[in-house]
């Protein structure tokens, strides 16, 4: 079954003159454990695309299927139940919550899943432990910094232990250095929990970690690339 | 999540999302956690302390008997004036040997020697010896031994025999405590128009179990009473009690019986004692659910304030919740959520307002004491206790009032969409429904609709006007939708000119949000209900001076001893009142008896008249419905003028004729004319003292005005007035209409301080508002910094959108104070009290209270604009 299957999905927005396509029958699919980078420039598509696929905005066409379940078929709450227990997004701003320290930030989602307190205390401890950060899981994250906050939050991701992770602009508020660190840091989390991730950029460094690269443009996809 | 064998707990998210995100965003914002129940609690601690100071001047309302001898089954008494103790015979024997005990009761008012103008004192007159043996049968004692002092009970009376020396007088604690009086003491009373020396002949304890024994209670053998206020023979009631034990329902139904029969036969009142307040405390029921609604401004503004700072914490937290969104909370748990944080404000504001309630309550029962007392009936009670039944009410009342806030501000958190899809800065809030002006126009139209509704008559004969307070409900949500018009004006007239900072402000005032709306929605009620109560009290102090002006024409008024009070009986004897009318230097004289009778089933007033015979110098009174003649000399034979309450109350009017209840039998009058009263509430007939006198056999009158002859000093017969008659009270015209303009204001001070909690409440809340705009526009904010802007630049273009934002609220709610006047004098009073009033509107206050609302929303926005100006434009909270 694959992690992610888009098929010839398409989308408009209204504008002024009519509506305006964004997205022109795109189709694009991910196994498990892949990793995918989505690249292209401002206005290509990317979001729209990231939207639908994370269930955010429906498609005009076509359909995506995540983990073999239809997203068309599924109502708000479906999708609810979607981001609470098959994807996770790692965003550009991080989007800790406040008011949570670094290790409750983490054990959030397996609590809104009901995950039973000593496999939450189990499965937290050793997602700490794996993005290197035992010593700061009781900091609140105004205490982290952008590189640490950002750990917490592919940590958070993989807590419900998803099976695709969408990535906005992971190393877009990073410096050069803590960005090549959080990359390898998800490659690595990648392979050891075989999650499959689509990683939207504009970062060159991305394509290093993944499995290939698609560049969008004009609302479809150009070309596959297998990294450098 | 991959693992399907993963051990689940029921996943309670609504509770998750308290625990970690709401109370942790209570833990780390005390200080506005605090401010909002804080302000919750003050509004339900309004709201509290008017029901519970409204309950304890009406539980002060007490049969003066009952703290001492229990309550009683039932209570027979005339109609009109005093029975005669005779009847106490006809009522033995009419019992014959059934189990029953009569106590007959002659209740007046006096006044304490030296406190003639501070209050009144209940004298209660009663068969000492029957109570006492009552009393020591419960206890299993004689009357002697339960009064003796070896009998462990220090405070009773020492000596058997004081208890029927005439002069023997009983106090409770407070009484004594009052005038540091001890056992053997004298007390000098006006009882009537004479001064008695009574000596204390005991202190009375508090009982258990019964009502505390009033501080205005002074307790006297009956013959020794009715010896000292000169009506031998005669007392006000006879009350009735029942034998216990076996046969105790037959034998009482059966004696009950006989004495319905016996009351019919004399045109007697037969009642039960909770019947007896239960019509007395009626005669005050519009004024007190007037007030009680008029606390729920508070708490109304207050919702406002808690849907707008709700709002605000909505807007604040949009990124959380994106968040939240983002790791599949779904809009329900989110709604559930914010529900919840509202239920909790409500819960935590209520109980803080209950405890400030309580003490509120104590602050206000004077005042509303006073004002039962002045125009209602006695009430004795000072204190009050906290009924649990109401701080439930009052408790559910904010928690419920606070989820209504919180319904719009969940709602729109709940719309929120996941994280990937926010985009910072986006302005949401208010209520859309704000934006329909044609709306507006209809609850405008529903509201003068409502204000046609004729009164509702609740159990017991009281009117509701529930079309005025509908009709006031639509037109404040009317004038709160349309007065999102006023905004483009308003950014037209701050924004001209060269300041940057303050076209900034218009600017922002032109693209008007939700928020600004809503802001001044609040405001505007505030106001408009505010401004409204002031149209009142303006327009019934016009009235009441040009009333006053009208019937104050004489240079002297007299009246016999005692506070002036409706439920003052005092009266001045026919020699004494005929040697003032004869003091040289006096050219004539109106003099008024007055009688509480009962009539349909309700008691009134009933007036006998005497005017002053010149006809350059005469009472006119101020006609509502005008009599054929007036001048002296009209009112006479069987002719009656009536008050324009009792025309209200009674639905009776000119041409009507009346049956009254008198000591001589039912007199039959005919209405001539009616007048306005603003004295009274409960309603007057006034007849010509000819028959008042010769019906009641009673020719003593209770007020005097004294026309002073051409040349002569009215201070000059005031002072010799005092002096020779020291058992009246004498007041010059002057004095007189500035006592009652003090007595006016005095009735509405809880009017004033209900009012300015609203606006304060609503200024708070154009604060939180601004806030929370501020914040939303932080990106804005760092734009306007990098641009050159400074923080006092920032703050002055804060100032000038809260500035905007109040003159749009002062607008609407001024605006809409005029229609509300118009319901309270046209629709409401009219229908609550029967009272007709001119419509004044106080230029002077609007202007005062616009000015300090400006002032105020100036300063407040301006600190505001300070705290925030440093927001950065990516901090997430």
């Amino acid at each position: 079954m694959m992690a992610l299957q888009v098929s010839s999905v398409t989308k408009s927005y209204p504008g002024p003159d009519g509506p305006v396509p964004v997205l022109k029958g795109v189709s694009l699919s991910l196994e498990p454990g892949e990793r995918v980078a989505l690249m292209g420039p401002s206005g290509s598509g990317k979001s729209t695309l990231l939207n639908c696929v994370g269930g955010i905005d429906r498609p005009d066409g076509g359909s995506i299927e995540i983990a073999g379940e239809d997203l068309g078929g599924l109502d708000e709450e479906g999708l609810c139940r979607l981001r609470r227990q098959t994807v996770s997004t790692v965003f550009q701003f991080f989007h800790l919550l406040p008011t949570l320290s670094a290790r409750e930030n983490i054990e959030f989602p397996l609590l809104l899943n009901g995950v039973a307190e000593s496999e939450r205390a189990a499965r937290v401890a050793a997602l700490v432990d794996e993005v290197g950060l035992a010593h700061r899981a009781s900091a609140m994250p105004h205490e982290l910094s952008g590189g640490e906050m950002q750990r917490v939050a592919i940590a958070r991701a993989l807590a419900i232990e998803p099976r695709l992770i969408l990535a906005d602009e992971p190393t877009g508020n990073l410096d050069s250095t803590t960005g090549e660190a959080i990359l390898d840091l998800l490659a690595a989390l990648g392979e050891r929990h075989g999650t499959a991730m689509l990683v939207v950029t504009h970062s060159p460094q991305v394509p290093r970690i993944c499995h290939r690269t698609v560049e969008m443009r004009d609302g479809q996809l150009l070309a596959t690339e297998k990294p450098a | 999540m991959k693992d399907a064998a993963t051990r689940r707990e029921p996943p309670r998210t609504a509770a998750l999302l308290w625990n970690r995100v709401i109370r942790r965003h209570w833990v780390r914002e005390p200080f506005l956690t605090a401010t909002l129940a804080g302000i919750l609690a003050l509004g339900v601690a309004v709201f509290l302390a008017v029901r519970l100071a409204n309950k304890a001047a009406v539980s002060g309302f007490a049969l003066f008997t009952e703290s001492v001898s229990g309550e009683s089954d039932l209570i027979l008494r005339p109609r009109a004036g005093l029975l005669d103790s005779s009847l106490l015979r006809e009522l033995r024997a009419a019992s014959g040997p059934l189990p029953v005990e009569y106590f007959p009761v002659l209740e007046l008012t006096g006044a304490v020697s030296g406190e003639e103008e501070e209050g009144l004192v209940r004298l209660v007159g009663v068969d000492l010896v029957a109570i006492g043996n009552a009393l020591a049968a419960a206890a299993g004692s004689s009357v002697a031994n339960a009064s003796s002092k070896d009998s462990g009970n220090p405070s009773g009376p020492g000596d058997p025999e004081s208890l029927f020396r005439p002069g023997a007088a009983f106090v409770g604690t407070a009484f004594a405590a009052a005038r540091d009086l001890a056992e053997g003491d004298e007390l000098r009373l006006w009882i009537r128009d004479r001064e008695a020396t009574l000596e204390i002949a005991g202190i009375l304890p508090d009982p258990p179990n019964r009502p505390a024994i009033p501080a205005t209670l002074v307790l006297v053998d009956l013959p020794s009473l009715q010896s000292l206020a000169g009506e031998e023979g005669r007392i006000s009631r006879i009350e009735v009690r029942f034998a216990e034990g076996r046969d105790a329902e037959e034998v009482s139904a059966k004696v009950a019986q006989r004495l319905a029969d016996l009351a019919t036969e004399r045109d007697l009142l037969l009642e039960t004692p909770e019947d007896r307040k239960a019509s007395v405390t009626r005669m005050s029921a519009a004024f007190r659910m007037n007030l009680a609604i008029l606390s729920g401004l508070a708490l109304l503004v207050g919702v406002y304030l808690i849907m707008q700072a709700l709002e605000a914490a909505v807007v604040k937290r949009r990124a959380e919740i994106a968040i939240l969104r983002s790791l599949g909370v779904t809009p329900r748990e989110i709604r559930r959520a914010w529900m919840a944080e509202a239920f909790a404000l409500g819960l935590v504001g209520g109980l803080g307002g209950i405890l400030l309630g309580r003490l509120l309550a104590s602050a206000l029962v004077g005042a509303i004491s006073a004002t039962v007392n002045m125009l209602y009936y006695e009430t004795t009670t000072r204190a009050v206790t906290l009924h649990w039944g109401e701080a439930a009410f009052s408790l559910g009342f904010g928690v419920v009032a606070s989820l209504v806030a919180g319904w719009i501000p969940a709602r729109e958190a709940s719309m929120t969409p996941p994280a990937q899809a926010l985009r910072q800065g986006s302005q949401g809030g208010g209520l859309a429904l704000l934006r329909s002006w044609p709306l507006g126009l209809l609850l405008l139209a529903v509201a003068y609709a409502c204000a046609h509704i004729p009164a509702v008559r609740l159990p017991g004969g009281t009117a509701f006007a529930l079309g005025g307070y509908l009709a006031a409900f639509f037109g404040v949500l009317g004038a709160s939708v349309l007065l999102g018009l006023l905004f483009r004006p308003v950014a037209a007239l701050l924004g001209g000119g060269g300041d940057a900072m303050r076209r900034y402000a218009a600017s922002r005032l032109a693209a008007v949000g939700g928020r600004h709306r809503l802001t001044a929605a609040g405001l505007s009620a505030a106001i408009g209900m505010s401004a409204a109560m002031a149209i009142l009290v303006a327009s019934f102090e016009t009235t009441l001076t040009s009333w006053i002006g009208q019937i104050l024409k004489a240079d002297l008024y007299v009246a016999s001893p005692g506070a002036p009070s409706i439920a003052n009986a005092n009266a001045i004897s026919e020699p004494e009142w005929r040697r003032i009318v004869a003091l040289p230097g006096v050219a004539g004289a109106d003099t008024l008896q007055r009688q509480s009778i009962e009539f349909e089933g309700r008691e009134i007033l009933l007036g006998g008249a005497s005017y002053h015979d010149d006809p350059d110098r005469f009472l006119e009174l101020l006609w509502v419905d005008p009599p054929p003649a007036t001048g002296p000399g009209t009112l006479s034979g069987d002719g009656a003028w009536v008050s324009e309450p009792f025309q209200r109350r009674f639905g009776r009017g000119k041409g009507d004729v009346l049956e009254l209840p008198t000591p001589s039998g039912t007199q039959r009058v005919e209405i001539l004319g009616v007048y306005a009263d603003y004295g009274n509430e409960s309603g007057t007939v006034l007849v010509s003292r000819a028959s008042s006198s010769a019906w009641f056999d009673d020719s003593k009158v209770s007020s005097i005005a004294l026309y002073a002859e051409e040349g002569v000093d009215p201070e000059e017969l005031l002072e010799r007035l005092r002096s020779e008659f020291p058992a009246v009270t004498a007041r010059t015209n002057e004095l007189l209409r500035t006592e009652s303009i003090r007595i006016f204001h005095q009735t509405f001070a809880v009017t004033y301080a209900l009012e300015a909690i609203a606006v304060i409440i609503a200024v708070g809340g154009l604060g939180l508002a601004l806030a929370g705009l501020l914040l939303e526009r932080r990106a804005e904010l760092a734009t306007l910094r990098a641009i050159g802007a400074t923080r006092r630049d920032i703050a002055r273009a804060a100032m000038w959108e809260g500035v905007g934002i109040a003159l749009a609220g002062l607008a609407g709610g001024l605006g809409v104070s005029f229609f509300l006047g118009w319901i309270l004098i046209e629709v409401i009073n009219p229908q609550s009290f029967g009272w007709t009033l001119r419509y004044a509107v106080p230029w002077g206050g609007f202007g005062l209270l616009s000015a300090l609302t400006l002032a105020t929303a100036a300063a407040v926005a301006w600190g505001v604009g300070q705290r925030n100006a440093n927001l950065r434009s990516d901090r997430r909270e």
